[in-house]
């Protein structure tokens, strides 16, 4: 497993949305802002790191009958530490995104990792994949994000920038950039209505380049037999 | 004109019927003038500059995706133009000029052109459109503005027939008003007589049966007459009849080829779940309008209609092609086995 | 003996995971849990200083009836209540300022889902939010929207929103009133 491989996959060939379509739920849910975006990518990413590493570290301990048993654990455990820590450092995020960072443990992209990765792979590799699904779940985040709050309220940045004087305000307080007035934002794209929208336009886009890229491939495998 | 030019006909005498879509279209657009010269009359030009920027957007958009996907180009086949029509229909007349080509955006492209173009879209564009709208801009779809012959109170809290059929009471407006269309709503759906004349010259045309708009009107004037709000039942059916986009989607939205039922069975059935839909949103919803609702919540069970009430294949045994009369055949080659 | 061994053998990994788990879990909850209450009650104590500025709150602990939630006496005289009122699309839960002439001092809605561009303005911080919650600042008695013949202008298309905000600081001033 070299890493490098094993980022392409994350971000691009087998994104935890767009490709194996897991974590649907909080995806549609939280993303309506890029301060909501960020900070839930980056919760998932942290837990499922920790999560990988430590299941991989005690995978050959793990007995067969119990191994879903003890993945709940060791993720519950790992939710309720990062939950307990943002509510009590970063109370604004915590705030914002309300019952979807408890509901992180029942995300499908921590057990499906565990079952499908970290329960078989080395300690490393299981750390990059943590990182790398992880990453690609941020960036599909913060994509959505981009997308319905630009339509939706008309800004950028939302809860972390200030538009008014482009200060960073880590505090979830930031208007954001006002990109146009609000009179003109399409509000459906805020509601759950927007993210069924956007979340299909992306996996359709997403599909649309792989196949592209893979026929452009087998093009120049084809030429370079004659 | 020109596929069918390539195709290559074999023997026995064919008929070729000269009603394509465009014709069936152009008729369509010849029903809903009517309704576009009395908004003219009743609201100004502003009307006219709704649907001109709503027929021009959405016939760009059609245009760019096809022209951007390389495939033929359809805008001749004026569906476009009537999509763009219908939509400026269902916004109020005080509409900005930019909601229009928000709508005819999402009409066109997310409803009609992402599932393949015409013929291939489960939902009314025009309708979907004007969903999309509501839910997004819902202070602009509720501004309203009375009529040029309206004698109004308070112009600042003007409100339509419908929005007071909503609190529970009869509206003000007279019968008679409500025909001309002498009252506050959407471009094309106050006047009522310009819309019936719409209707029947399309049922002349043949361009659409009686059935779909018969069976949903008359299910809204039946329930409202069994459980009106007050005392006057014939007044209570009347208004709720009249009043609203109802008519306007019985007779344009609620018959659209692609998005309704092929058999007449079917039809009746999509135009009485339309009715009861719409005097549900009416009664208990918190919108005051259900028809555009209505119609497309029928247009997702337009499948399931159509499959269930598919005639009975000639020389098939057993109701129809369900799957009862396989399991029965099923056993008698079980018993014979 | 190797049977005994394959059933226990599950029971004890799986007991000393989440033995393990306890352990750390009770750890950062004894490390975060005084800076959490000391952020909720700022929380509430903000909420409280916008609609009726006080040195400090008494919670005169009364029991949550399904609308009046909670009652706070202000330092200074008067009470801060907290109401939940039924709203178009869930509940909305508002602070209400009551100074000792059972006049309103300000309002500020902690909670609701209304929907966006029409109900959701009560709550929020934009110019029309901050307008309409100004208009129950010295209200009194029975208040109600002006359709009803009341003080209050109701959001446009979110009359049953302003209706239940009204209903609120009603049920908050004459809760106070009964305090004496």
């Amino acid at each position: 497993m070299n890493a490098k491989q094993q980022l392409k996959e994350g971000v691009i060939t087998n994104n935890p949305v767009l490709v194996q379509q897991i974590g649907l739920c909080a995806t549609m849910a939280i993303s309506t802002s890029l301060f909501n975006g960020i900070g839930m990518g980056l919760s998932v990413l942290i837990i499922l790191t920790c999560c990988n590493v430590v299941i991989s570290l005690i995978r050959k301990i793990i007995p067969e009958q119990v191994r879903l048993a003890i993945f709940v654990v060791v993720i519950a455990g790992f939710v309720t530490i990062v939950d307990l820590l943002l509510q009590a450092f970063v109370p604004a995020l915590s705030e914002s995104l309300g019952v979807f960072i408890p509901l992180i443990v029942v995300n499908c992209i921590i057990i499906g990792r565990a079952e499908a990765f970290s329960s078989k792979q080395s300690v490393g590799a299981s750390f990059r994949d943590g990182v790398f699904q992880g990453l690609g779940y941020t960036l599909v985040l913060v994509c959505m994000c981009l997308i319905r709050e630009l339509l939706g309220s008309g800004t950028i940045g939302g809860g972390l920038f200030n538009g008014a004087d482009s200060f960073l305000t880590l505090d979830g307080t930031g208007a954001g950039f006002r990109i146009f007035p609000e009179t003109y934002a399409a509000g459906a794209m805020i509601l759950p209505v927007g993210g069924f929208l956007t979340l299909g336009i992306l996996m359709a886009l997403l599909q649309y380049i792989l196949r592209k890229s893979g026929e452009k491939k087998a093009r120049k495998e084809k030429e370079g037999e004659k | 004109m020109e596929e069918s030019r390539k195709l290559i006909v074999s023997s026995s005498p064919h008929i070729r019927t000269p009603r394509d879509t465009k014709a069936i279209m152009l008729d369509v657009l010849i029903a809903l003038a009517p309704a576009l010269i009395a908004s003219v009359i009743l609201f100004g030009v502003w009307p006219l500059v709704l649907t001109a920027v709503s027929v021009v957007s959405c016939v760009v958009f059609e245009f760019l995706y096809r022209k951007l996907l390389k495939k033929p180009n359809t805008v001749g086949d004026l569906s476009a133009v009537v999509t763009g029509v219908l939509l400026a229909y269902t916004l109020p007349t005080t509409a900005p000029w930019w909601l229009p080509v928000i709508g005819a955006f999402f009409a066109i492209v997310i409803v009609k052109q992402l599932f393949g173009g015409l013929g291939k879209n489960f939902l009314n564009p025009a309708l979907a459109g004007r969903a999309f709208l509501v839910a997004s801009y819902a202070v602009l779809m509720t501004s309203w503005k009375a009529a040029n012959f309206e004698s109004v109170a308070d112009a600042a809290t003007y409100a339509t027939p419908l929005a007071s059929l909503h609190q529970g009471t009869l509206s003000s407006t007279g019968i008679g008003a409500m025909l001309l269309g002498n009252t506050g709503g959407c471009v094309g759906e106050v006047c009522s007589i310009a819309l019936l004349l719409g209707g029947a010259y399309l049922v002349v045309r043949k361009v659409i049966s009686l059935r779909i708009p018969l069976s949903f009107i008359l299910t809204v004037a039946v329930v409202t007459f069994i459980f009106p709000r007050g005392n006057n039942n014939f007044l209570w059916m009347l208004q709720n009849v009249l009043s609203g986009g109802l008519l306007l989607g019985a007779i344009f939205m609620a018959t659209d080829y692609c998005t309704s039922p092929v058999t007449p069975k079917g039809q009746v059935i999509f135009g009485i779940g339309c009715g009861l839909i719409t005097v549900l949103i009416r009664y208990f919803g918190s919108y005051p309008e259900g028809v555009s609702y209505a119609i497309l919540v029928m247009n997702l069970t337009v499948w399931m209609i159509d499959k269930r009430t598919a005639p009975r294949r000639f020389g098939v045994p057993g109701k129809s092609l369900k799957r009862k009369g396989a399991g029965k055949d099923k056993k008698k080659e079980d018993a014979k086995g | 003996m190797s049977k005994l061994r394959d059933f226990l053998k599950p029971g004890v990994t799986l007991l000393a995971v989440a033995v393990v788990a306890a352990l750390v879990l009770g750890l950062v909850n004894m490390l975060t849990a005084g800076r959490i209450e000391a952020i909720a009650l700022e929380t509430t104590t903000e909420a409280m200083q916008a609609v009726l500025p006080a040195e400090s709150y008494t919670d005169l602990e009364v029991e949550d009836d399904g609308e009046i939630n909670s009652v706070y006496a202000a330092a200074g005289g008067g009470w801060v209540v907290e109401v939940t009122e039924s709203g178009s699309q869930g509940t909305i839960t508002m602070m209400v300022g009551v100074d000792e002439s059972l006049a309103c001092t300000g309002i500020s809605i902690t909670d609701s889902s209304e929907t966006a561009g029409l109900g959701a303005v009560a709550s929020q911080a934009s110019e029309k939010g901050e307008a309409f919650r100004a208009q129950f600042v010295g209200v009194s008695g029975t208040v109600s929207v002006s359709k009803e013949g009341g003080e209050i202008d109701a959001l446009s298309g979110a009359t049953i929103t302003s209706r239940a905000v009204c209903k609120g600081v009603t049920a908050a001033l004459e809760y106070c009133a009964n305090l004496g």
